[in-house]
């Protein structure tokens, strides 16, 4: 697309939206949202950048193996954040019998594990749909 | 029969759920377009969905959110509407494999009718 | 660290699986790793389902409970490592480490490249932790959940040969499946309108008292359970997809979903029944009846259809067909011996067919034949290929001393307990007409004469596969021993609930 209005409009925009999806991911435990939704936010920043400037240059800003290593190690991020209760002598994905500090409800850091969790399943997500964007836009 | 009508003005989510339902199980059954078969699965989900989130609401219950400014004591359910959101990723999952193939098959056959394809059975080369 | 490892064990062998299966796209360059991963997954699989089942069988009917998060039941998530969890579990681990080491050989040949074999290890295993996570869970949701992810796994793997009508089989099987999802999903949402629980527990509990306020709805929960599962594992009038996406799939596809994957949608089907709603709400509203109906029209069925099917893998595929049909009826037959023997039914079938099927396939692979009357000679030429081959077909039909005698016997037995006569005819009926439609083949294997082709047996993964299933065959038909012990003691656990 040769728009010129649009190209510097996303170029302001676009970072913002991500980093609101990333806000998403972080708060989905005290608001509305969470890291499926957030991590659609993020991967739908890429998305539209692929759009807007073409999916050579999106390939090139998200290389496919990057692409395949986030998804593959955001989930075993959750396996690995599973694994801290275990090591501690309590069930699988425990959190507050883990030892982790659960500050005032409410606030942000009270959700101890599930923050991080949520950090390795949206940029899962987001990773996915990039690739299914990227997997069907080639399949001309 | 008012008593039957008066029940389904009460339950008017599960009847509408119902009514969708039916919609797409007809439109999954009866056409044998591609697409429209997978926009009759998408259908046929939300009415499973419509009807999970209707059973966790309570008239007059509040946003299951925990904050100072909202005194009322009385929630919706949140637990069906936080397992429908595991069903819409599972729908989007099935949508997105099924748009896979559905390219996958045009590009072979040329065409997103199934019972065309059918028809053309195994001429096709690899 | 042992007691850790110990205590864990039930998430282990769910979640070892489907991580490993996480990290393999990434390893798609080093395929030898890949194999001997996915290998020593499922040999550690193997093991802790061996100790698991030991524990089970120690304790005497004592289930071991484990929470997942630390929540206790009703809030939490429960997973329940019971006689019948520890059972299944078993299978799962015995029928996909033979499988695993097959596709090693073979798969070159099935699927293709590097990318597209390490993409077939990456659904495999995500089948075969869904399939795990199955056998333990006791909460509904989490049963719609592992179905889901071992249907489109299921779907993958029949995609994963890279030819249209792949594709074509995929796409009917995917909107049928989906289909059979949404009505298993509405049926949990039927019970948990009901009672308020997904927990299995619970649910049954509540279930049990205040199942007469709305009657109805547990009717609605009963109809959409059985069409949903019945359309996941192939019920006869709602087999369709079957017979195209078993024979299109890659060999050991087709073994892991004729053998495993139909048997985790029964086992689900199972707990819903017998856990959830319990025989005596069963038998209040008549399931039971229709469950044995269904099964009979399904052996009669499917086993004719397998008879006019020329093509090897059609036919082994409408077989499985009939094969459901018994297990539907063993289902319904409401006592502990028609019961255990349709549990040792279900594993002895999944060992049967999924050497049914790896021997198809390897003769396959060597001659390139899809029909059967193009196999003349094959004994002479792969002995040990046609020997697995015989063993299985000897073992389907119920010949004593093989594993499929052991629980047609005492699904027999289980008919004459409750008196029902016609059931015991469709048994044996069924039984000749598995014999009919599988010793032509034996013949034409033997006793023709073979063409002048260099056709020999596979490799030594492939050979290593199909003599350890067939010793598994021949071991439990001889010695069905703690097995048997298990689906026994997992039968008389569903019956005693409520």
């Amino acid at each position: 697309m040769k728009d010129f209005i649009l190209k510097r409009m996303a170029s302001i925009i676009l970072p913002f939206i991500c980093i609101y999806g990333f806000y998403v991911i972080f708060h989905g435990h005290i608001s509305p949202g969470g890291s499926f939704a957030g991590g659609i936010i993020v991967g739908l920043s890429f998305i539209a950048f692929s759009t807007i400037y073409g999916t050579e240059k999106g390939r090139k800003k998200l290389p496919e193996k990057v692409l395949v290593w986030t998804e593959s190690y955001g989930t075993l991020w959750y396996g690995i954040m599973g694994m801290v209760g275990i090591i501690k002598g309590v069930p699988f994905l425990t959190n507050k019998l883990a030892g982790v500090n659960l500050g005032v409800p409410g606030t942000l850091n009270s959700g101890g594990l599930i923050s991080f969790i949520g950090f390795g399943v949206g940029i899962r997500v987001a990773s996915t749909m990039i690739t299914l964007f990227f997997t069907m836009m080639e399949e001309e | 029969m008012s008593i039957l009508i008066k029940k389904l003005i009460i339950n008017y989510p599960y009847f509408a759920a119902f009514i969708i339902f039916s919609i797409g199980a007809l439109t999954v059954l009866k056409r044998s377009n591609l697409f429209k078969k997978l926009i009759g699965i998408n259908i046929m989900e939300s009415a499973i969905f419509l009807m999970f989130v209707a059973s966790g609401n309570i008239r007059g219950g509040a946003v299951p959110i925990s904050n100072n400014n909202n005194p009322q004591s009385l929630y919706i359910n949140p637990l069906p509407s936080a397992l429908m959101l595991t069903g819409i990723v599972v729908s989007v999952s099935v949508t997105a494999f099924a748009l896979a193939l559905i390219l996958r098959l045009y590009r072979s056959y040329g065409t997103t009718d199934l019972r065309r394809i059918s028809e053309m059975g195994n001429e096709v080369a690899e | 660290m042992t007691a850790a490892i110990t205590a864990n064990l039930p998430v282990f062998i769910i979640i070892a699986p489907l991580f490993v299966a996480f990290v393999l796209p990434t390893l798609a360059q080093r395929m030898r790793l890949v194999e001997n991963l996915v290998i020593s997954v499922e040999a550690l699989m193997l093991f802790g389902a061996c100790y698991l089942a030991s524990i089970v069988l120690f304790q005497k009917g004592i289930p071991i409970i484990y929470q997942m998060g630390g929540w206790s039941a009703p809030w939490g998530i429960e997973l329940k490592v019971g006689s019948l969890g520890a059972f299944f579990l078993l299978v799962i681990a015995i029928v996909s480490l033979p499988i695993a080491l097959f596709a090693r050989g073979n798969l070159t040949f099935e699927v293709g490249g590097k990318e597209r074999r390490a993409r077939f290890y990456v659904l495999y295993l995500l089948l075969v932790g869904a399939l795990a996570g199955m056998a333990l869970t006791n909460d509904l949701f989490n049963v719609y959940v592992l179905v889901e992810v071992a249907t489109l796994s299921c779907c993958g793997l029949v995609s994963a040969r890279n030819h249209p009508r792949a594709a074509k089989a995929t796409f009917t099987y995917l909107i049928l499946a989906t289909l059979g999802s949404c009505l298993v999903m509405g049926g949990i949402g039927f019970i948990y309108i009901v009672t308020g629980h997904l927990n299995m527990g619970f649910a049954s509990q509540e279930l049990g008292r205040i199942w007469q306020n709305n009657p109805r709805v547990v009717w609605m929960a009963f109809s959409f359970m059985l069409v949903g599962f019945g359309v996941k594992s192939a019920l006869f009038p709602l087999h369709v997809w079957l017979p195209d996406a078993h024979s299109v799939a890659p060999s050991p596809a087709s073994a892991i979903l004729s053998g495993l994957a139909v048997k985790g949608y029964l086992i689900c089907l199972l707990k819903v029944l017998y856990n959830v709603f319990g025989h005596t709400l069963m038998q209040t509203y008549s399931v039971h009846k229709v469950l044995v109906l269904v099964g009979m029209v399904a052996i009669i069925a499917g086993s004719i259809s397998a008879l006019t099917q020329d093509d090897l893998k059609r036919r082994l595929a409408f077989s499985t067909v009939a094969q459901v049909g018994y297990i539907f009826l063993g289902f319904g037959l409401l006592n502990t011996k028609g019961l255990a023997g349709t549990l040792f039914y279900l594993a002895s079938h999944a060992v049967i067919k999924s050497t049914l099927f790896l021997s198809a396939g390897a003769m396959l692979a060597v001659t390139g034949k899809k029909n059967i009357k193009d196999l003349s000679g094959i004994g002479r030429k792969m002995p040990v290929t046609t020997a697995a081959f015989t063993v299985s077909s000897l073992g389907l039909i119920g010949i004593p001393l093989f594993s499929g005698f052991v629980g047609k016997w005492h699904l027999l037995l289980g008919s004459f307990e409750s008196d029902n006569i016609l059931s015991v005819a469709v048994i044996i009926a069924g039984s000749v007409l598995c014999a009919a439609y599988l010793f032509p083949i034996i013949r034409i294997a033997y006793f023709e004469s073979a063409p002048e082709k260099d056709w020999k047996d596979p490799n030594v993964p492939q050979k290593l596969a199909l003599i350890l299933l067939s010793i598994v065959i021949v071991v439990l038909g001889v010695v069905p021993g703690s097995l048997l012990e298990l689906a026994g003691r997992a039968a008389a656990e569903l019956l005693v609930l409520q």
